[in-house]
């Protein structure tokens, strides 16, 4: 232990006597991990936005939803006698916090000066206590969604619409069985906006998508089920459980698709069969053509911290030969007095792992920083990067465990790139180096 | 005592052009079902069709759209075809209705999607009923609401309701249908709230010789759709040419459509 510590001081000493060169490596140490942090931010800011826009907005953690066919070629993303599906979940389903049920479609608003098409959720807002909490009213009241025949809306819907609050607007659709339906709304609250999902997403009583698409009142859209914190990381396998029990309970289910509900309407209106099919999706499948994206920014996260450590690797590796050759005689002289093998190596490998821990540490208290001022300067991006971000400010979400992961795999990495040299300048002969001219 | 009678007679003559003039007789269901029928049949081909049409979208905020189409339609089994010729990016993209399912074809991507009855055609606020055979005897029970006079036209009027287990895009039509001639003059569209969602006009009526049926097939040289909805939106449909003559018989096929754009 004493050999350590001393090893350990030889090597500070050394960092200290070779001021410049030491700056320089930690300084492209502390880059990478900061780069490393922010990144990683980005990503997790991305994952979490989705995550959170995803449940609140269009999917619970696990959902059953269906589509019931009248005739083999038309389709109506609704599922029948839904209390009866309720009671099989939760009955199978010890890991559910709690669920909703939300009315799903698609339909034209028309306001006075213009119009959009939107999808519709219907929902029974005394029951929505997360939606309540995590939705932002810019203006109007959302408890009035308890009323019938009213609306929220986002941001960005009322710039197209030219609406506000009080305004009255048309909802125009075709039920299930093709016929042309309309209802009028009036606007009660304005949201703001929560990335790309709220672009196309407006909200209704879900009395209001019955009474538009001409339901019975025991059917519904969808059954979202939130769970328990610590079995979100289940989702797929209780999905999957799921499946089996309602097909041991008599229902026809359809095979796991990756993909939101609204992509399924081709497929599902090719396909010959008629009367009621359930559909078991995660949040993961609803938002997939989000998490595509998120998967595409991670992979070029990976290939760009890849390059950048192999650059500073290279530099490190290359700046140990430097200094090996500039202290064989130091080297030679310290085995000449004693110092083992293993203990030259030791020597170098902590220079190294004291570069990489100071800069690592530097690097991410300089990423944590940069990344606080970017989160509190809530800057807005265009919309095509929002299809990236999910969001439409940027975002980044840092965590300690991050940083932690962070510094101690780049720490490990720099330490690592020290060993081939170390192991060289180890393998020395004493009186060879001793006698070194370099 | 001449200046009163003129006055008199003027005044009678205002009233009378004034006041609507109102049926002294209600039909019976069954007077208007046969107006109903004579309606369609007066339209009805009996065999093949060929028309080439124009048609043109305006919309609120977008650029106007138009387009120049083939619609072929086989009376027997209600087969059915639009294929676009005009402008270059719509050539070879078609609607086919066979077996009661209409088809979308876009040569671009080489797939075929199944659409619902309810399709705007081309993205117009036209459907395939609007290009198809009538046949509302068959899909609306009437309701008599008299006679109106229709700029020259003295027209009758009826509410049509579809009839159940029907589906239709629109559940409830008004129709004023010129008497004399039983050619259609206006169409009103409701949704099932009763909110008017689309209002029709039909002009140039045209006759052309059927051999099939013996007889006159008639149809409107123009159609004109207002949106009640989203004041401003209306298409234009302007038949310009008939041919009744028979077609090929493997006509009504996927195969001969998605030949059409190679």
């Amino acid at each position: 232990m004493a050999n350590f510590f001393l090893d350990f001081r030889i090597a500070l000493r050394s960092l200290f006597q070779h001021r410049r060169r030491t700056l320089f490596l930690i300084v492209a140490i502390a880059g990478v991990t900061g780069l490393m942090v922010l990144l990683n931010a980005l990503s997790t800011g991305i994952s979490e936005t989705m995550i959170r826009t995803a449940t609140t907005l269009s999917s619970g953690h696990v959902n059953v939803g269906g589509f019931f066919k009248v005739t083999s070629s038309q389709c109506g993303p609704v599922v029948t006698d839904f209390a009866k599906v309720v009671d099989i979940v939760e009955r199978n389903v010890p890991e559910m916090q709690h669920w909703v049920h939300r009315g799903r479609g698609w339909a034209k608003v028309i306001s006075d000066t213009g119009s959009t098409q939107v999808g519709v959720t219907g929902i029974d807002i005394k029951n929505e206590p997360d939606f309540k909490r995590v939705v932002q009213v810019v203006s109007g009241n959302i408890e009035d969604l308890a009323q019938p025949n009213t609306m929220l809306v986002f941001e960005s819907q009322v710039e197209r619409l030219k609406v506000k609050v009080g305004d009255a607007v048309t909802l125009s659709a075709q039920t299930n069985r093709g016929a042309a339906n309309t209802v009028d709304c009036r606007i009660v609250a304005i949201a703001k906006d929560m990335g790309l999902l709220s672009k196309f997403g407006t909200f209704v009583p879900v009395g209001t998508t019955r009474a538009l698409y001409q339901l019975r009142p025991d059917t519904t859209g969808a059954i979202q089920i939130y769970l328990k914190p610590k079995y979100v990381p289940e989702v797929n396998a209780i999905a999957a459980r799921l499946r089996k029990v309602l097909e041991e309970a008599g229902y026809r289910v359809m095979d796991p698709d990756a993909n939101p509900f609204w992509m399924k309407f081709q497929t599902v209106n090719r396909e010959d069969w008629t009367g009621q099919k359930l559909d078991v999706t995660t949040w993961e499948d609803e938002s997939s053509f989000l998490t595509k994206t998120l998967m595409i920014v991670d992979g070029l996260r990976v290939v760009l911290l890849v390059i950048l450590l192999a650059i500073v690797i290279t530099g490190i590796m290359n700046t140990m030969w430097i200094a090996i050759r500039e202290r064989t005689r130091e080297i030679g002289t310290l085995r000449a007095i004693g110092m083992q093998r293993w203990g030259v190596l030791r020597m170098f490998l902590l220079e190294c792992f004291q570069m990489g821990l100071l800069g690592t540490a530097l690097g991410a208290v300089g990423g944590s920083v940069v990344a606080a001022l970017i989160n509190s300067a809530s800057i807005k991006v265009p919309l095509g990067v929002q299809l990236f971000l999910m969001s439409d400010r940027l975002h980044l979400a840092v965590h300690a465990t991050t940083l932690v992961k962070a510094g101690l795999t780049i720490t490990l990495i720099t330490t690592l790139a020290a060993l081939y040299p170390a192991y060289r300048a180890a393998r020395l002969p004493p009186v060879s180096a001793m006698s070194h001219f370099g | 005592m001449s200046k009163i009678r003129i006055s008199v007679a003027a005044a009678a003559l205002l009233a009378s052009l004034a006041l609507p003039h109102v049926a002294h007789a209600t039909m019976t269901k069954g007077e208007l079902v046969d107006f109903l029928k004579a309606v369609d049949l007066r339209q009805k081909s009996q065999g093949d069709w060929r028309s080439l049409i124009y048609m043109e979208q305006k919309e609120k905020g977008k650029v106007d759209v138009a387009y120049e189409a083939v619609v072929f339609r086989r009376s027997e089994d209600q087969k059915f075809i639009i294929l676009f010729s005009q402008p270059k990016a719509s050539q070879g993209q078609g609607y086919l209705r066979i077996d009661k399912n209409l088809w979308f074809y876009d040569p671009s991507v080489g797939k075929w999607e199944r659409r619902t009855e309810r399709e705007r055609i081309g993205g117009t606020n036209s459907r395939r009923s609007d290009f198809d055979e009538s046949r509302l005897a068959e899909e609306y029970d009437p309701e008599d609401n008299g006679e109106v006079k229709l700029g020259n036209y003295n027209a009758q009027v009826m509410t049509l309701h579809g009839k159940p287990d029907i589906d239709l895009a629109f559940p409830t039509i008004k129709l004023w249908v010129d008497k004399e001639t039983k050619n259609i003059l206006k169409r009103e569209e409701y949704a099932l709230s009763g909110r008017l969602l689309r209002t029709s006009f039909y002009s140039k009526w045209k006759k052309i010789y059927s051999e099939s049926k013996k007889g006159d097939t008639w149809y409107p040289g123009e159609m004109r759709f207002y949106d009640e909805v989203e004041k401003a939106n209306s298409t234009l449909i302007v038949i310009k040419s008939v041919d009744t003559k028979s077609l090929e018989a493997n006509l009504f096929t996927k195969a001969w459509l998605e030949s059409k754009s190679r």
